[in-house]
C-alpha cells in the first residue's frame, strides 16, 4: 500500500485510512479543518514555506478559552500599556519551523484589534498586544488553537525584562568599544611605524586627533559602567578594580590629550580603548552568568495553586487560596495539587508526596488521614476539612523558608576581588609617592606628573581584570562539553574551595526507580499475561517488573485481559481466559487468602494465578553505575562525603554501605536536611549539595553550591548552581576536577600579572618607561594570561 | 604628499564606519538580533505579502494612536 502525505501535517499514512476531500488527503478532521481555514484566510503559502517539516496533528482537548478572560487571569498575566492596550506574554506550543512562526504572526495580524504579535522562534514565547474594545483574549487564543497550535500564559517577570535590558545595554556598549578599538588598531600601526622609521609632527598630530576622537566614546560611553562601579565602591569605602581601571584609563586619556595639544611625546589613546574594551568583555561574561534569586522564586510561585475549590452546602465555588478559613471543606480532584493542609472527611485515593519526602511511592489516603499541602492527588476525589489557613500551611512555610535560605546564602569572596582591593590601593599610593619624590628630587612639575601617571598606566589592570573571567570561561566551556553546566562563573571558584559534599539518596546516588533484584518462580505461568497486567499500571513497582520482564524474557508481548482493575495501595487484578490473575503486595495476597511471608525491607511484588502464588519479585532502588568509584574519588580528594535521605534507616544504611559512604543521616524532613547544612556551615565547612527533588530544595538553597541532576524537578534545577545533564556521579567528580583545575589557573594568572607588575612598576617609578616598553607590557601581559588559561584544555583531558 | 590628505581619508573612513556602527546599534535597540533563529530565517519571508502586512500593522497602530489622542 503506497503511503500518502497528509496535506496539512505532511505525515505519511496509507491512502485507504486518509480522509479524501477532492484532490486533497488528510489524516484527520483536525488537519482538514486547519487546511481549509488557512485557504480561506489566504495563508496557504504556509505550506510552501514550511518545506519538508512535518507538523503534529492537532489535538482536540483544550481547557475552555474563556478561562483567559477571567479577572484572576487578567490580574496575573495581562499588563496594560500606556495607550490603554492590553498585553500578554504567551508560550506557543507546537512550533516546529520558521513557517509556524510566520503563520501564527500572520493569522494574528489579520485579526481585528490585534495591534502587535511578536513571536520569538528560539524560545517560542510570544508577546501579543491587543485592543480590548475590539477583541477578547479568548478570541485570540481560539485563533491560535484553530490553526493547530496551543498557547499558555507565562509571567514575563520584571527580572526577565530587566535582565534583557541590561544585556542589550552591554551589547551596545561593546559594539561601540569594539568598533573604536579596532579602528584605532590600524591608526596605531601607522604610529608605531612612524616611531621606528620617522614621522613628521603634523602627521603624528593628525593620527593623535583621530585616536582622541575614537577613544572618547569608548571611555565615556562604554566605560561608563566602570565610572559607576568606582563611584558606588567609593561610597561604600571600598577601593575596587573599577576604580583602578577608571583612574588608569582617565589619567592616560588626559595625559594623551596634553601630549596631543602640546605636540610632544607619545599618546596612549589606544591603550585607553584597549583596557576598557577588554575589561568590558570580561565584565559582560560575569553579568551574563549572574543568577537572579528573584527569578527562581517566581518559578516556584507558579507551582503553588492560586485557587481552590471549596464546598459550600451543595455548591462548589473556587476561591482565592488566601480566603480559605480553617474548617472550610475543600474539594480536590485527581491531578490537582493541594494548597492547604487538612484532614480527609470523605473519599479516598492515592497521593503523590514525592515533593515532600522524595520517595516516589504513592500514599493511600482515606477518612481521617492528613492531607499535606504541596502533594498531588493521583486518582483521588476527596473532600477534606482545612486545619490551617494558607499562610500557615506546609507549602507556604516551605516557600518562606526557601526565600530566607536564598537571601542568606553565604557568598564566598572571590580571590581576584580581594586581591584587587589591595592591588588598587597599592598602585595608587605608589603613583602618588613617585610623583612627590620626583618633584622634590629637583625635577619639573611636568616631568614628575608624567612619571607618576606612567606608574598607573604601566600597572595595567588589564591582566589582573582578565585573570579570572578568561580562566573561568575556559572552565565553563570544558564543563559544558561534558554535560556539566555551571550557571555562574563565580561558582567554579567556590566549588574548588568546598570541603564537604552532601548527597541525597533517591535519584542522586540511586537511580530513583525500583529494579527487580531477585525473582522466585514457584510455578510456570504465561509471562504475556503478567506483562499485560503490569503494563496497565503506572506504579513504580509495576514499571520495575515490566522493565524486568522485557529485559529477561524474549518476545514477551501483551495479550488481552479482561476486567483489569487497579486496587489502590494493593495492586492489580484481572481475568485472563476465565482465570483470575492478581499482582501486588502482601496485603493484596492476604485479602485473596494466599499465605505469604512478608519479612523483607525490599519492595516485593507477588503474582498469583487462580489463587495460587506463582512468582515473587523483589525490587530495590539500586545505586547508579560507578557510584562507588565516584564516591571513592571524592573521598580521596579530601572531601567529607555525607548522605542525607528522607527514607528509613535500614534502606539508607544499605545503600550507603554499597557505595562506601560512612556518614549517613536518615529519616530527615526537607527542613532537617537544610538544618544539617546550616550546622555544617557553622563548623566552617563549604558545602556542596547534590539533589534532584523538591524535597531537597531547602537544602539546595542553603548550600554554597547546589548541584541538580538534569532529570530532576524543574524547581531543583532552577535553585541549583550546577546542573549535571547526564545524572551520573562521575560528572560530579568531573565537576570537582574542572573547578579545582580552573581555580588553580586563576591563581596562576593572578600570579603572572603580579610578577609582571613587580618588574614593570619599578621601571616606571625610575622614569625608564619609554612608549615601546609601555606598549609591549600592555599587550604582552594580557596575552600571557589568555594563553595560560588555554592550557586548561591540556591540563584536563 | 600633504598631510591634509591623510586627515581627509581618516575622517571619511571613520565617518563611513560610524554610519555602519549607528545602523548596527539601531538594529540592536530595535530588537532585530533578539531572536537569533528567527533572524536567520527572516530572508525566507521577505516578499510583497510581508511588506503589505507590515504596512497594515502600522496603519492599525496609527489608527489606535489617533483615537487615543482625540480630545473628548
Amino acid at each position: 500500500m503506497s503511503k500518502v502525505k497528509c496535506d496539512h501535517c505532511h505525515l505519511e499514512f496509507s491512502d485507504d485510512v486518509m480522509i479524501h476531500d477532492g484532490e486533497y488527503r488528510f489524516c484527520c478532521n483536525g488537519c482538514r479543518g486547519i487546511f481549509h481555514l488557512l485557504k480561506d484566510e489566504g495563508l496557504e503559502s504556509f505550506y510552501s514555506k514550511m518545506g519538508d517539516t512535518t507538523l503534529s496533528p492537532p489535538t482536540e482537548q483544550f481547557e475552555a478559552s474563556t478561562n483567559f478572560d477571567t479577572p484572576a487571569f487578567h490580574e496575573r498575566f495581562v499588563t496594560t500599556t500606556k495607550e490603554g492596550l492590553f498585553q500578554v506574554s504567551l508560550v506557543i506550543e507546537g512550533i516546529h519551523c520558521a513557517a509556524c512562526v510566520w503563520l501564527n504572526e500572520k493569522a494574528l495580524h489579520k485579526m481585528e484589534g490585534v495591534i502587535e504579535a511578536h513571536i520569538n522562534y528560539t524560545n517560542n514565547k510570544a508577546r501579543i498586544t491587543w485592543n480590548p474594545e475590539s477583541v477578547k483574549l479568548s478570541g485570540i487564543i481560539d485563533m491560535i488553537r484553530a490553526i493547530g497550535y496551543n498557547a499558555f500564559p507565562y509571567d514575563a517577570s520584571l527580572q526577565e525584562v530587566r535582565a534583557n535590558k541590561e544585556r542589550k545595554d552591554y551589547y551596545l556598549r561593546m559594539a561601540v568599544a569594539t568598533f573604536a578599538t579596532m579602528n584605532m588598531m590600524w591608526i596605531a600601526v601607522a604610529q608605531y611605524a612612524g616611531y621606528f622609521t620617522g614621522i613628521t609632527q603634523d602627521v603624528k598630530t593628525i593620527l593623535n586627533v583621530a585616536e582622541w576622537f575614537l577613544a572618547t566614546p569608548v571611555l565615556f560611553y562604554s566605560g561608563w559602567i566602570f565610572y559607576r562601579g568606582a563611584y558606588y565602591g567609593l561610597r561604600n569605602r571600598a577601593v575596587t578594580m573599577d576604580l583602578l581601571v577608571v583612574t588608569g584609563s582617565s589619567l592616560a586619556y588626559l595625559y594623551s590629550i596634553y601630549i596631543t595639544v602640546f605636540e610632544k611625546g607619545e599618546a596612549y589613546f589606544d591603550s585607553v580603548a584597549m583596557i576598557i574594551t577588554f575589561v568590558l568583555f570580561g565584565k559582560f561574561l560575569e553579568v551574563l552568568s549572574r543568577k537572579n534569586a528573584a527569578d527562581t522564586l517566581d518559578i516556584i510561585g507558579k507551582h503553588i495553586p492560586r485557587e481552590v475549590s471549596i464546598l459550600e452546602g451543595e455548591t462548589i465555588r473556587s476561591v482565592d487560596v488566601n480566603e480559605v478559613k480553617v474548617g472550610d471543606v475543600i474539594v480536590i480532584r485527581s491531578g490537582e495539587r493541594s494548597a492547604i493542609d487538612g484532614e480527609v472527611i470523605s473519599g479516598e485515593g492515592s497521593f503523590d508526596e514525592s515533593n515532600l519526602t522524595g520517595e516516589s511511592e504513592p500514599i493511600f489516603k482515606r477518612l481521617g488521614d492528613k492531607i499535606i499541602s504541596g502533594t498531588t492527588s493521583i486518582d483521588a476525589l476527596i473532600h477534606y476539612r482545612s486545619t490551617k489557613d494558607f499562610a500557615h500551611s506546609t507549602l507556604s512555610n516551605l516557600v518562606n523558608l526557601l526565600e530566607n535560605a536564598m537571601a542568606q546564602k553565604p557568598s564566598i569572596e572571590q580571590l581576584a576581588n580581594r586581591l584587587s582591593q589591595h592591588f588598587s590601593s597599592t598602585i595608587l599610593f605608589l603613583a602618588i609617592a613617585t610623583f612627590w619624590t620626583w618633584l622634590f628630587w629637583p625635577h619639573s612639575f611636568d616631568r614628575s606628573l608624567m612619571v607618576g601617571i606612567s606608574v598607573i598606566i604601566i600597572a595595567c589592570p588589564c591582566a589582573l581584570a582578565l585573570a579570572t573571567p578568561v580562566a573561568t570561561l575556559v572552565g565553563l566551556a570544558l564543563g559544558a562539553k561534558r554535560g556539566i553546566l555551571f550557571k555562574s562563573a563565580a561558582q567554579i571558584e567556590t566549588m574548588a574551595k568546598a570541603t564537604m559534599v552532601v548527597l541525597d539518596k533517591t535519584g542522586t546516588i540511586t537511580q530513583g526507580r525500583p529494579e527487580v533484584v531477585y525473582a522466585t518462580l514457584h510455578h510456570p505461568f504465561d509471562h504475556n499475561v503478567l506483562h499485560t497486567l503490569v503494563s496497565s499500571s503506572k506504579h513504580p513497582i509495576s514499571r520495575g517488573v515490566l522493565e524486568y520482564l522485557e529485559r529477561t524474557e524474549e518476545g514477551v508481548d501483551s495479550t488481552s485481559l479482561e476486567e483489569v482493575r487497579e486496587i489502590p495501595a494493593r495492586g492489580m487484578v484481572g481475568r485472563a481466559n476465565g482465570v483470575v490473575v492478581a499482582g501486588g503486595n502482601a496485603l493484596l495476597m492476604k485479602e485473596l487468602g494466599i499465605a505469604v511471608d512478608a519479612v523483607s525491607d525490599k519492595s516485593i511484588f507477588y503474582y498469583a494465578v487462580d489463587n495460587l502464588l506463582v512468582a515473587v519479585y523483589e525490587l530495590r532502588d539500586l545505586p547508579k553505575a560507578r557510584a562507588h568509584e565516584s564516591i571513592e574519588i571524592l573521598k580521596r580528594s579530601s572531601l567529607r562525603v555525607v548522605m542525607l535521605t528522607g527514607d528509613h534507616e535500614a534502606a539508607a544504611h544499605r545503600v550507603a554501605k554499597e557505595v562506601g559512604i560512612d556518614e549517613v543521616h536518615a529519616h530527615l524532613t526537607p527542613e532537617g536536611k537544610a538544618a544539617f547544612i546550616a550546622s555544617a556551615h557553622q563548623d566552617g565547612h563549604i558545602v556542596v549539595m547534590a539533589g534532584d527533588g523538591v524535597n531537597d530544595l531547602l537544602a539546595l538553597a542553603a548550600a554554597d553550591i547546589a548541584i541538580a541532576m538534569g532529570n530532576g524537578s524543574d524547581i531543583a534545577i532552577e535553585v541549583s548552581d550546577v546542573v549535571l545533564m547526564n545524572d551520573s556521579l562521575t560528572s560530579l567528580t568531573e565537576a570537582f576536577g574542572i573547578s579545582r583545575k580552573t581555580y588553580g589557573l586563576i591563581k596562576q594568572n593572578l600570579g603572572i600579572s603580579l610578577v609582571y607588575n613587580s618588574i614593570t612598576i619599578p621601571l616606571a617609578m625610575m622614569g625608564y618607561v619609554i612608549p615601546l616598553i609601555a606598549a609591549i607590557s600592555m599587550s604582552f601581559s594580557s596575552l600571557l594570561v589568555v594563553g595560560n588559561s588555554m592550557r586548561v584544555r591540556w591540563l584536563y583531558k | 604628499m600633504d598631510s591634509w590628505v591623510i586627515a581627509m581619508m581618516l575622517g571619511a573612513s571613520i565617518f563611513l564606519g560610524g554610519i555602519a556602527l549607528a545602523a548596527f546599534m539601531w538594529g540592536i535597540k530595535n530588537g532585530q538580533f533578539d531572536d537569533e533563529t528567527k533572524m536567520m530565517n527572516q530572508v525566507q519571508f521577505d516578499d510583497e505579502a510581508e511588506l503589505n502586512d507590515a504596512a497594515n500593522q502600522q496603519r492599525k497602530q496609527e489608527a489606535m494612536n489617533k483615537r487615543e489622542y482625540k480630545p473628548e
